[in-house]
């Protein structure tokens, strides 16, 4: 009996809830608003929360290929395929909304997780990953960003601990945490080098207690074996991550894209090259429909030099941006191998 | 007894949830902060430009007629008459006021024979109106077919200076029916004279530079199809000068043909069919475009044209300036805005609501506009909103999900917020900042996890603004 009453109640509640959501959610009193939302939000015939017209969106060649926005979060686990991640939520957390899709500069919103509960004393955690192929800043792997952020923190910020290696679930993540007097809230953010992208495990607390006992949680994560804050360049039946690998004489068969529209938008595009030099998989991070039809044309046609790994052909990793050049793109600082770092001169009109 | 029960526990955990709000957004400022005024500085305008925004400021201010008037060119189609009585808040060149002056457009007889749409309310928010999507014949949303252009509320049909003209207004309660409308409110322009004036390169760096975050945030420019630069204004950065906008505004909100926008805009679905029909052409009888320059005037701002003269008064107007602020009836201490202005940046606000996104270039028009912090807090960037806010129209590269990061300058005195005015209330705002697709919802979440206390010195700061 007693359940049942409970049951109800929850019914109601979670309906009440429901009904909050489909309204664009109005805690307002306000007589004026409540007059006119009432008058604009009649019948629903479309789903009110879909998104149908898009600008400039993400799209591949397959379906079957992982790509770096495939990660889920559910059945209380992130899991990233493309990236080999598997992460159990801390108990009773979940992802409320998704993260926004990949920008047109590489960064993905993998995803957005925090306790069922939000508010001060809560935390909540952020995992975004930077593709290194497209990064507006001078960072060619994880630590380095790490230290790129922590030098050029907002003076609203200070700095809690440097970069500093950091051991998490059996791999060295880049560790360094900052906070705001003002806020009173606390940042700490670990960064590991999977695949060609930066990941980023931002948590957010005014806890730094429950901080702490989030990183460690963070060792039931499971990783792929070869990464590091550093490395990530790929191995075993992973394709290896070259940066602007689509130029010079790599390339022995090029033909440009014909657009049929103008725009001005750039249009990263991630490509993994066949051991016989093909093109096998493209996504296209950010493409309106029309270019992403004029690149995979030209992309067909493309044929490089088969990249060898200790002689033997390997299938590799790289980026090309077409269309327009974003931002300016900053000097390196320094020359580390794996991902190698060349000016994004690739930009191919 | 249980079912008392059922009705009494939902009842208390409503009370809860209001309590747990305990922040209180202090409302529209009413002291007066002297917004409305000119940049330019009398003394300092070697050009004489001062003549060119006062003129503007009067025409800006014209109610139009169909014809036979000083003021013509009126329709077929509108949404107003009067370009500041839908920019009217706090001041001439702002957004929409208190009282909605669309409400009346019927029964003064400015549209006699029109009906007015639902979604017209006496204090509700001035709005124009756009379908998404085209309806099919069974008046079913088509997803295949984007429309997205302003649909005119009214028509000039049964006025007796315009003719024989009879139009039928835009089927309204089958749009709604179909959840195929959208509404926008009026962009104040106090400021944008400066916003005009940013170089690319400029906004470019701040770009790069907002791209030092941790919180998953990562916007973009909407461009000019002609020439590929940054556009600015307008909820989803579409047009790239208000000479443009001016121009587009006259032609789509008034009807106004003009020497930018040269023919009278037929609805999107007259578009696609046969164009408007002859009897509502030329209404004015001047021929065609409605608005041109006056090269027989005697005065040098005479001469313009209405639509540059628009242009004149909206770049000249100053920035709305800050000013105190009063809640529940008291005035909050300037500590407390500071805190809030601290925490605003702290949370994450300040990576898309810039407090300021460069400097002006030098201007070729009034020393005022040179070399000027932009205070607009905001990147001039367009960022992916999410669910919540998304209004499937595509605009230029902006997507149905992807918005101008609002300028929070004049914030103080603005009623209606978001792109749709759906509320007053700046909690809620910023609320439906977060939903899936969101590039806010990490910010959103860190602003709650403000104790309630530092959530209200947000909310004081941002109407000091
Ligand atoms: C029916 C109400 C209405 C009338 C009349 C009207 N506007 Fe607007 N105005 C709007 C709306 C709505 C927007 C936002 C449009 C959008 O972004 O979709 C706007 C935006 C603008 C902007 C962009 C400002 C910015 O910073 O984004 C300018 C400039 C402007 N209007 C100028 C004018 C001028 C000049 C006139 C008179 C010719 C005029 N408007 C008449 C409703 C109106
Ligand atoms: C990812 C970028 C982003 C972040 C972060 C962000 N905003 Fe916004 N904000 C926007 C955009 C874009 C709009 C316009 C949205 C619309 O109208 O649909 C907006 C609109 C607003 C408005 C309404 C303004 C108007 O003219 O109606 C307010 C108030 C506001 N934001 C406050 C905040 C506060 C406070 C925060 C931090 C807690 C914040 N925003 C964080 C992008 C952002």
């Amino acid at each position: 009996m007693k359940i049942r009453v409970f049951c109800f109640l929850f019914l109601v509640a979670s309906s009440a809830s429901l009904l909050a959501q489909s309204q664009t959610p109005s805690l307002n009193s306000n007589s004026r608003d409540s007059a006119t939302s009432s008058a604009q939000r009649p019948l629903t015939k479309l789903p009110p929360e879909t998104i149908l017209v898009r600008g400039a969106f993400s799209s591949a060649s397959d379906s079957v290929t992982p790509v770096p926005e495939s990660g889920t979060v559910s059945q209380d686990a992130f899991t990233d395929p493309y990236f080999g991640i598997n992460y159990p939520l801390p108990r009773d957390w979940f992802q409320e909304y998704e993260g926004p899709p990949p920008s047109e500069s590489g960064l993905y919103v993998l995803a957005q997780i925090g306790p069922r509960k939000d508010g001060p004393d809560s935390a909540s955690m952020l995992i975004t990953a930077q593709d290194l192929f497209f990064t507006p800043l001078p960072t060619t792997n994880a630590l380095e960003l790490n230290q790129f952020l922590n030098d050029h923190l907002q003076d609203y910020y200070k700095v809690e601990a440097a970069p500093t290696p950091m051991k998490i679930a059996g791999r060295t993540f880049s560790f360094f945490s900052y906070w705001s007097p003002a806020a009173e809230l606390h940042w700490y953010v670990l960064a590991i080098d999977i695949r060609c992208h930066a990941l980023q495990f931002v948590l957010t607390s005014r806890d730094t207690k429950l901080l702490d006992s989030l990183m460690l949680d963070l060792n039931r994560m499971k990783l792929p074996a070869d990464v590091s804050a550093t490395a990530g360049e790929g191995g075993g039946s992973v394709p290896v991550c070259i940066k602007d690998y689509a130029q010079d004489s790599n390339l022995v068969d090029r033909v440009d894209p014909i657009f049929t529209e103008h725009r001005f938008s750039p249009v990263p595009v991630r490509i993994i090259i066949d051991t016989q030099g093909k093109i096998k998989h493209i996504h296209f991070i950010s493409a309106f429909p029309d270019q992403a039809k004029a690149i995979s044309d030209a992309l067909e046609q493309w044929k490089f030099k088969p990249y060898l790994r200790d002689g033997r052909p390997v299938e590799v990793e790289t980026g090309i941006l077409f269309g327009r050049v974003p931002h300016p793109v900053a000097p390196h600082p320094v020359a580390p191998s794996a991902v190698t770092p060349r000016a994004t001169g690739a930009a191919v009109r | 007894m249980s079912t008392l029960r059922f009705v009494s526990l939902p009842l208390a955990l409503l009370f809860a949830a209001r309590i747990g709000l305990a922040q209180t957004d202090p409302g529209v400022q009413t002291a007066s902060r002297g917004t409305g005024a000119t940049i330019i500085n009398p003394s300092n305008d070697p050009n004489g430009f001062t003549a060119f925004f006062n003129d503007g400021f009067n025409r800006f201010q014209e109610i139009e007629t169909v014809s036979n008037s000083a003021n013509t060119g009126l329709g077929p189609r509108f949404n107003s008459n009067q370009c500041s009585s839908c920019h009217a808040q706090p001041a001439v060149g702002g957004s929409g006021a208190a009282t909605n002056p669309q409400f009346l457009i019927i029964s003064s007889g400015v549209a006699p024979d029109d009906t007015l749409p639902s979604f017209v309310t006496a204090t509700g928010p001035t709005v124009e109106a756009r379908a998404p999507f085209f309806l099919n014949s069974s008046g079913e949303i088509n997803t295949k077919a984007p429309n997205g252009g302003v649909e005119d509320l009214f028509t000039v049909t049964g006025r007796s200076d315009a003719g024989s003209c009879s139009l039928i207004q835009p089927n309204f309660a089958a749009y709604l029916a179909a959840n195929d409308l959208i509404f926008r409110i009026p962009t104040p322009t106090f400021g944008a004279g400066l916003i005009e004036n940013l170089d690319d390169s400029t906004l470019i760096a701040n770009q790069v530079n907002n791209l030092k975050n941790t919180l998953g945030i990562a916007g973009t420019f909407n461009h000019s199809g002609n020439d590929g630069t940054i556009t600015r204004f307008g909820w989803k950065a579409q047009n790239k000068s208000l000479h443009i906008f001016a121009g587009e505004a006259y032609n789509v909100e008034m009807g106004v043909s003009n020497e930018l926008f040269t023919q009278d805009r037929p609805l999107p679905e007259e578009e696609q069919a046969t164009g408007l029909p002859s009897a509502c052409l030329n209404l004015s009888g001047t021929g065609y475009p409605e608005d041109t320059s006056n090269p027989t005037q005697t005065t040098n701002a005479a001469v313009l044209d209405d639509v540059s003269a628009f242009a004149n008064f909206m770049r000249f107007l100053a920035p709305p300036p800050p000013g105190g602020v009063v809640l529940n009836g008291s005035q909050v201490p300037t500590s407390t805005i500071a805190a809030g202005s601290a925490l605003f940046n702290s949370v994450g606000c300040a990576n898309c609501h810039n407090p300021s996104p460069g400097v002006t270039q030098v201007s070729n028009f009034v020393p005022a506009l040179s070399s000027v912090q932009v205070n607009a807090f905001s990147d001039i960037e367009i960022h992916k909103m999410g669910t919540r806010l998304a209004d499937n129209v595509a605009q230029g590269s902006a997507s149905g999900e992807e918005f101008r990061t609002a300028p929070l300058w004049g914030l103080g005195q603005r009623i209606f917020l978001l792109h749709d005015g759906r509320t007053t209330d700046l909690f809620t705002a910023i609320q439906d900042h977060k939903s899936s697709g969101s590039e806010a919802t990490t910010v959103i979440e860190n602003f709650n996890k403000l104790t309630t206390t530092q959530q209200q010195e947000v909310l004081d700061f941002l109407r000091s603004l």
